[in-house]
């Protein structure tokens, strides 16, 4: 709506953090040894505080590295808030929505990555206290998902208000969006169960979660640099 | 003008769908607070490690299911906190408030509900769990719960300051003094993080019944006056003209009063 003379300066650098972050979230999540395989929530007080005795090191390398680096979603989210502008809506409430849910959803995962150490930070303490430290952790990772969920289906609204010739996304993106935000929905009763697919450790609340997460930002990372060269800023490598 | 066409064709869709999506968040809220997890009114503070592990055993599907729902549909409180938001833009004032308000509310979501639902799922869901952890779970929950006290303290003067400032006519004036009793009701509740009995106890006369009372009438007050706005709305950016008749006549007779 105000897109023509707000300043795109910058933007091309923030979209190019993506792929250097991708690469420390991958690295992370191979290194943290609760990932591959996810631990279990079945196994006992004494088996959670042995898993942090042996995997000390790469416990809090791996969670350090996220605590760092999760956030830095923030700026590419914001990049697509300011997609938003060109979008033919009246009023920017949609890009408060979307503003609002960007900085809750990866300081969620935060909060985990805090009870994740803290569950190391000490691992002669009692194994009960471990073992609660690592729950919280894993509800935190597994159900925290609501604002990533809204913010799917804040940018399927935006998209499908977007009713101009030529949209700022196309209309896939919208449906995109819905099926990202229904994939992510099973995750959220991951503490009804500590056994099956749904599970904190299960093929639908670990394996589609996370999935669903990582197709997400590379479906949004092409539809956005798209964007982006529309609006002229020249994303393109050699540009 | 019915729910399929003011979110389908309407000049203030955008509008619509964030209210309509704020009702159905708070009467979520409600739900799943009150009636699912039976969370509210809240526990006894003074109750034994082996009474919070009974509490939690007694309402152990309701705390797993009620709050699988809030991390499911939790997000969409953006909606309410963008619409104020947008309501402040559309003051006489400066974005400083807009921008203020959504960013003190938008990061209140962790602490102020997150916690307690990941608090009580992690309680729940093993019954077996040392008592004096159990315990810690519960004070966790319910204190993050109601003692997450400054976003919304300052949130609400920010908000209370900007419609008081503003010359467009975005709200009445006594709008904006009830949201200073809001900002009390958040001053009030700090000594639940001191006393577990009595009236200022997390439980309490003051800190629980009142202040349930002030927010109830507060939040109903202003998800009215939203509606209003949107209708009197001409998304221009000088004063907010008068309901229009028909509007008027469609109106709910309590928002007619509210909206003076």
């Amino acid at each position: 709506m105000d897109g023509s003379r707000v300043s795109r300066s910058g933007e091309r650098a923030i979209f190019w953090t993506l792929p250097a972050v991708a690469v420390v979230w991958i690295a992370a999540f191979f290194l943290f040894p609760g990932f591959v395989p996810p631990m279990s929530p079945k196994a006992s007080a004494a088996e959670v505080a042995a898993f942090y005795r042996d995997h000390l090191s790469r416990v809090r390398y791996s969670m350090i590295l996220f605590n760092w680096f999760c956030v830095a979603l923030i700026p590419i989210l914001m990049l697509l808030v300011e997609r938003m502008r060109g979008m033919a809506h009246r009023t920017p409430v949609l890009r408060y929505c979307v503003i609002g849910v960007a900085g809750a959803a990866p300081i969620a995962f935060l909060t985990s990555t805090v009870f994740w150490l803290i569950a190391a930070f000490r691992p002669d303490r009692s194994p009960a206290l471990t073992q609660m430290c690592n729950d919280l952790a894993w509800i935190t990772f597994t159900c925290g998902v609501p604002f990533l969920i809204a913010l799917c289906v804040f940018v399927a609204v935006a998209i499908a208000y977007d009713d101009q010739e030529r949209p700022v996304f196309p209309r896939w993106v919208a449906r995109f969006n819905l099926v990202i935000a229904l994939a992510l929905v099973p995750s959220c009763f991951a503490g009804l169960t500590l056994d099956g697919a749904f599970a904190w450790n299960g093929f639908v609340s670990f394996w589609v979660k996370n999935v669903a997460i990582a197709v997400w930002i590379v479906v949004m990372a092409v539809v956005l640099r798209n964007a982006m060269d529309r609006d002229g800023i020249a994303v393109g490598v050699g540009a | 003008m019915s729910l399929v066409a003011s979110l389908r064709t309407d000049a203030k869709r955008e509008l619509w769908f964030v209210w309509y999506s704020t009702v159905a968040f708070y009467s979520l809220y409600t739900v799943v607070f009150f009636v699912l997890t039976r969370t509210q009114p809240p526990g006894h503070p003074w109750l034994t490690p082996e009474q919070a592990v009974g509490w939690f055993a007694d309402r152990h599907s309701g705390l797993l299911v009620g709050f699988a729902l809030i991390f499911v549909l939790g997000g969409f409180s953006a909606t309410s906190i963008a619409l104020i938001t947008y309501s402040i833009r559309r003051m006489s004032v400066s974005r400083a408030y807009a921008y203020s308000y959504l960013i003190l509310y938008a990061i209140a979501a962790i602490p102020g509900f997150v916690f307690i639902c990941v608090a009580m799922t992690v309680g729940a869901m093993r019954p077996d769990r040392d008592p004096v952890l159990m315990h810690w779970l519960y004070d966790f929950g319910f204190l993050s719960f109601s003692g997450t006290m400054g976003v919304f303290l300052v949130g609400s003067l920010i908000w209370m300051a900007a419609i008081l400032l503003d010359k467009n006519g975005v709200f009445p004036r006594w709008f904006g003094y009830l949201n200073l009793c809001n900002a009390l009701t958040e001053v009030v509740i700090a000594p639940s993080w001191i006393f577990q009995r009595g009236v200022l106890a997390w439980n309490g006369v003051i800190a629980w019944w009142i202040d349930v009372a002030v927010f109830g009438m507060y939040t109903v007050v202003f998800i009215y006056l939203l509606r209003n706005l949107i209708q009197r709305d001409d998304l221009g950016t000088g004063p907010v003209p008068a309901l229009p008749p028909g509007a008027a006549r469609r109106a709910h007779p309590l928002a007619k009063v509210i909206a003076g």
